[in-house]
């Protein structure tokens, strides 16, 4: 990681027919901080997360990031977050560790490193996706997101059905990964008690 | 060059696996290509009888084989992306894998799937309606082409289908101007396996059949591989 690695949104515009979802958002994030996003259901941070993760093109505005002191194009950002959403979803007939070891193996990242995260998640890796409860999944969807040590974390709701103890997991995690210089921009319609908030963007306000 | 293409080739086939394993585990695909293939293959044996001894029908064989293949397989194909898409795993795929070795992994899975229906599926026909095979090798270039083809332009109807809100009229909207030149030549190669041409083999009708379907199935495996990145991303 670069001192100058960063993320910056300016001005994004997306509209879903007539609704207009982002009107003119900027913002800007730097390694090692963590932007939170808040703002009432529908004005637009799930929208902002998935322009920035590269699954959803802004009608307008500029979204400019550099991972390891060069800027990189979609693909490569597409391919290098690290995503946790309400709507993704696993293989529900693979087990938890077959559904890390698939993405692993995509990503080419030693299988090891998902044993390891489900293993500090406190997952059942024999378990089906389908069987996981929705706290569990949640951790699953960590554990997901963390899998090739991503520079850039794109995290909506992140917090989501999480008990006390996988908050804290989960948290030291995402303290762990902005040490070594990865940027985190979280989406939540609440104020979160969440550390390591170096900046915050409210939407729809 | 070379680091990507093995990145590339590790990524099409770790997908290629797991769509099958996800497959043995659900039998959706194979349960509904099957259970199609056998069931008109009985029903046409039982109302055609040994078809293959009279020359009056043997002409009609090689249509109903591939119209058997076409229908199973648009019974069950198309459901690869749509399944993705209706799952939210679609963005999980998105976000880990390249594009091409989406298609790719897709397409060998689906390839492989209409090859192991047609292992089933053609000798129970030769045997059922009792069809004479003059020319063996003709058949198995006849079925791996036009299974190639039939997956290939699967593979890409599929993801375009998988992208649109009205899935169930346009997978046969867009199937049909597509596969119809397929099915064409396929009968034709199909044909001439059992009815093998005298006419020399410059103009031998199931030799230029073979050639227009190896042309279709690159051209329609290159306009896979072009097209794919523009629909499955955004």
């Amino acid at each position: 990681m670069h001192d100058d690695d960063h993320l910056r949104f300016t001005d994004l515009i997306r509209t879903f027919g007539r609704l207009r979802v982002l009107d003119g958002v900027s913002g800007t994030v730097s390694a090692g901080e963590l932007l939170l996003v808040t703002g009432a259901n529908g004005s637009g941070k799930s929208t902002l997360l998935r322009c920035l993760a590269g699954l959803l093109n802004p009608q307008s505005g500029e979204i400019v990031c550099r991972i390891d002191g060069e800027e990189v194009d979609i693909e490569t950002r597409r391919r290098t977050v690290g995503w946790i959403a309400p709507d993704l979803a696993f293989y529900g007939v693979l087990s938890a560790i077959e559904n890390l070891n698939f993405f692993a193996k995509l990503r080419g990242v030693d299988p090891a490193r998902g044993s390891a995260l489900l293993k500090r998640m406190g997952l059942p890796p024999g378990r089906a996706a389908a069987a996981l409860s929705s706290g569990m999944r949640q951790r699953l969807r960590w554990a997901f997101a963390l899998l090739h040590r991503p520079p850039i974390l794109l995290l909506d709701e992140p917090l989501q059905n999480l008990d006390a103890p996988g908050r804290a997991v989960v948290l030291e995690l995402l303290g762990e990964a902005l040490d070594y210089g990865a940027l985190a921009v979280v989406a939540n319609p609440d104020p979160l008690e969440m550390p390591h908030v170096a900046r915050r963007l409210t939407l729809g306000g | 060059m070379w680091r990507d293409a093995s990145r590339w080739a590790a990524e099409s086939y770790a997908l290629f696996v797991k769509e099958w394993r996800t497959e043995w585990r659900t039998r959706h695909a194979l349960s509904t290509v099957a259970l199609f293939a056998f069931t008109t293959l009985v029903v046409t044996s039982f109302t055609l009888g040994p078809a293959g001894t009279g020359s009056a029908m043997r002409p009609v064989l090689p249509i109903i084989l591939w119209v058997i293949l076409l229908f199973a397989s648009t019974a069950g194909l198309p459901r690869s992306f749509v399944h993705e898409e209706e799952t939210g795993t679609a963005a999980a795929l998105r976000l880990s894998a390249g594009p091409f070795a989406v298609f790719a992994g897709k397409f060998f899975y689906n390839l492989t799937l209409l090859l192991a229906l047609e292992v089933m599926i053609v000798p129970l026909f030769l045997v059922l309606l009792q069809v004479p095979v003059a020319d063996p090798m003709r058949l198995m270039l006849a079925m791996l082409t036009g299974g190639w083809g039939l997956a290939a332009a699967s593979t890409l109807i599929a993801a375009m289908v998988g992208q649109t809100q009205n899935r169930g009229p346009l997978f046969a909207v867009l199937a049909f101007p597509l596969l119809l030149p397929l099915v064409i030549f396929a009968v034709r190669l199909t044909w001439s396996a059992i009815e093998p041409s005298t006419a020399p083999l410059a103009v031998d009708p199931g030799l230029m059949a073979l050639r227009l379907l190896l042309l279709y199935d690159g051209s329609v495996t290159v306009a896979g591989l072009m097209l794919f990145p523009v629909i499955w991303n955004p």
